[in-house]
């Protein structure tokens, strides 16, 4: 029936669309974060950093994602990667101009919970 | 935009009807196996009520199926949202999806056992396979909890919450076992002779079930909550408590059953057993589920001993008491361009500025729908004077509607009617919101149906909708996000909601008992102070507090 498999496709085609407009994001609120490079180091301008967020829980890291946020709220996607110590996350920074940040996080915890939050900082000249 | 609220809120309200489905197959299992004796030569029960039994527990897997299926559908969906792409192998690999998937793949197979035994209760080897399967079912259930994502006691843990989560599934499974032979009773007789002896056999049943539900209980609150701080000054610790105080209030009831059924052994007095003891079961039942509702929130809070050692996720005993201190409602609010005004630094992630206008927004909305329901409930407890005079009390359930009309208007500022932000957009995009829509119609339909129900004896029908609804919003309540807050913030709020959710089941058990124990008039005239009058007014109280604790409330800054 080619016009049930139009029909189809075309649902399919909309399903991400319908996705983002009901859920865009979310957060059932369990992982926290219980330690960060960020409230032990400021980050120095013009430096590519690595920032260390410590989970009170396993985070699955393929169904994680972490932007860099720049004043206007601009999102920058940014690279992570698993730490030594269980729940911990590496975030891999680029050099950055003086001014506020902030690190948004969207995690998947092994428990199932999906937390999202922001971290704000700032970058002295 | 925000979505958290909403996800987190269906992931609650879904977390909270598994377990429900949960406890009625586990449950309903012990309860052939321990009340029925489906595994003796010569069950104690005849076929119809086993029958029911069976029913009851095949109604608990097909929805435990169902629900976790979609659980796992909408968590997908959710990841595919934040994600913006679906890694459907990662997603499948993560242990979640795979217990979750068993669970549900087992809690069909025992739907179909279950339709089987439906046909012959005295097949042993389907009762035999029906255990079988459940097993699995329950130990499915350790990869689904907290303690799976811990890194110290991993699996004692996990092993602990299965216990605990057993514990819970035996008594209320049990109870809505007791709740399915009552209502066979109406047409067979043999049900009717077999209800003192299920009761007192669940005495028992019940018993051992409580006594592990409090020694599971008790490591799991120690190990997660560990400090005074983390008890009152948590989310996590806040639901712990109101979990205890209506685990108070089931195990009284529990009790007053239990004593009915030894004194009908002891004397063969059956009185209380058929005219209260259905009824306050039925009050059980209610708390119950607010307690399975807390237990799936619970599981959605970080545990207090992860956050209790930071001032800025906790909540310090003063900040708490502030929220429920006395003080004169806010009558004057900020105006909407004024609220208007701060909403892009509120949102912000970037150089977030706190809006107090925004708060004095939602301080003005709370306070005055707290004068609303003390209002009402005071017009309410006048309604109880068996007076002539008074007889015009009785339509205080129509404040429900001017509050509806308030908080249609009010509850959301910044979205449709008054703000920028659409109808839709702005109801599926924000949980928050999403669940002011709904506490909106909520109130609005209480309205409707309590003044019907409280004025017009020919409205026997949609008298039971008000407690109905009320125990709907206490979950509400219970399950209520704020995730455009911090932890600290949410839980300050989350405090006073907590304890509203804990007495608005107070208040649909309170309803409840009053229509179940004086069947007939539109409200017990107050002539005579008995259990139905008590429940009545106990309910009216509830709400009155409910009422106070909203005048008095003020938001963080945040």
């Amino acid at each position: 029936m080619p016009f049930l498999s139009l029909r189809l496709k075309a649902a399919l085609r909309l399903m991400p669309l319908l996705v983002c407009l009901i859920m865009p994001s979310v957060s059932f609120s369990h992982a926290v974060v219980t330690e960060s490079s960020l409230a032990k180091e400021a980050i120095k301008a013009h430096h590519p950093t690595k920032v260390v967020l410590l989970f009170n829980t396993h985070v699955e890291l393929a169904l994680s994602r972490v932007f860099l946020v720049s004043a206007g709220d601009i999102f920058h996607p940014a690279e992570i990667s698993r730490g030594h110590r269980a729940g911990e996350l590496l975030i891999q920074l680029p050099s950055l101009e003086p001014g506020d940040y902030a690190i948004k996080y969207k995690v998947f915890a092994a428990d199932g919970h999906l937390t999202e939050n922001n971290i704000r900082f700032h970058v002295a000249p | 935009m925000y979505m958290q609220g909403l996800a987190n809120f269906i992931d609650d309200f879904l977390g909270g009807l598994i377990l429900i489905s949960y406890a009625l197959v586990v449950g309903s299992l012990f309860w052939s196996a321990f009340i029925l004796k489906v595994w003796a030569k010569e069950p104690l029960a005849n076929p119809a009520i086993i029958r029911r039994a069976v029913s009851v527990l095949r109604f608990g897997a097909i929805a435990l199926a169902s629900l976790q299926g979609i659980k796992l559908l909408i968590k997908g969906m959710v990841l595919w949202g934040v994600l913006g792409e679906l890694p459907i192998q990662d997603y499948c690999g993560t242990v979640q999806f795979q217990a979750g998937f068993l669970r549900m793949l087992l809690a069909l197979g025992i739907a179909l056992l279950a339709g089987k035994l439906l046909l012959d209760t005295r097949q042993k080897k389907l009762w035999n396979l029906l255990l079988l399967l459940s097993i699995p079912l329950v130990i499915a259930g350790a990869w689904l909890v907290h303690a799976v994502g811990r890194f110290e006691h991993r699996e004692i843990l996990m092993t602990i919450t299965l216990l605990h989560q057993m514990s819970a599934a035996i008594w209320f499974g049990g109870v809505a076992q007791l709740l399915a032979l009552w209502r066979l009773g109406y047409q067979d007789e043999e049900a009717r002779l077999f209800w003192p002896h299920a009761i007192i056999r669940f005495g028992i049943l019940g018993a051992v079930a409580v006594v592990m539900l409090l020694m599971t209980g008790l490591p799991l609150a120690i190990n997660y909550i560990a400090s005074f701080e983390g008890l009152f000054g948590t989310g996590y610790g806040g639901l712990v408590i109101t979990k205890v105080v209506l685990l108070i209030l089931a195990l009284a009831f529990a009790l007053i059953n239990h004593r009915a059924g030894r004194r009908w052994k002891e004397s063969g007095e059956a009185g209380a057993l058929k005219r209260k003891v259905p009824y306050y079961i039925e009050a059980e039942a209610f708390i119950l589920v607010g307690i399975l509702f807390i237990a799936a929130t619970l599981s959605s809070q970080p545990p207090s001993e992860d956050i209790a050692k930071n001032p800025e996720l906790t909540a310090t005993i003063p900040e708490v008491v502030e929220m429920f201190t006395p003080r004169l409602p806010k009558i004057h609010s900020p105006s909407h361009d004024q609220l208007l005004a701060g909403e892009a630094g509120r949102v912000a992630v970037v150089n977030k500025i706190p809006s107090v206008a925004a708060t004095e927004w939602s301080d003005y909305n709370h306070n005055i729908s707290g004068i609303f329901l003390t209002t009402m409930g005071l017009m309410a407890f006048l309604s109880y004077i068996p007076s002539p005079a008074f007889r015009w009390a009785r339509y205080w359930p129509l404040g429900f509607i001017g509050l509806s009309i308030f908080l249609f208007f009010r509850s959301d500022g910044e979205t449709w009617p008054l703000g920028p932000i659409g109808f839709w957009e702005s109801t599926f995009g924000n949980g928050e919101v999403f669940q002011h829509r709904i506490a909106t119609l909520l109130a609005f339909a209480l309205g409707i149906i309590e003044v019907r129900a409280r004025t017009r004896l020919d409205a026997q029908k949609v008298r039971y909708m008000f407690p109905i609804l009320c125990a709907f919003g206490g979950i509400l309540l219970l399950t209520h996000a704020h995730a455009e807050f911090e932890l600290k913030s949410e839980y300050i709020i989350q405090s006073t909601h907590t304890t509203m959710g804990l007495l608005a089941v107070i208040m649909a058990a309170g309803r409840w008992l009053e229509l179940r124990l004086a069947p007939g008039a539109t409200q017990s005239d107050g002539t005579v102070i008995n259990e139905a009058t008590i429940s009545g007014l106990l309910a009216i109280f509830s709400m009155f507090l409910i009422g106070t604790i909203m005048m008095f409330y003020r938001e963080p800054l945040f």
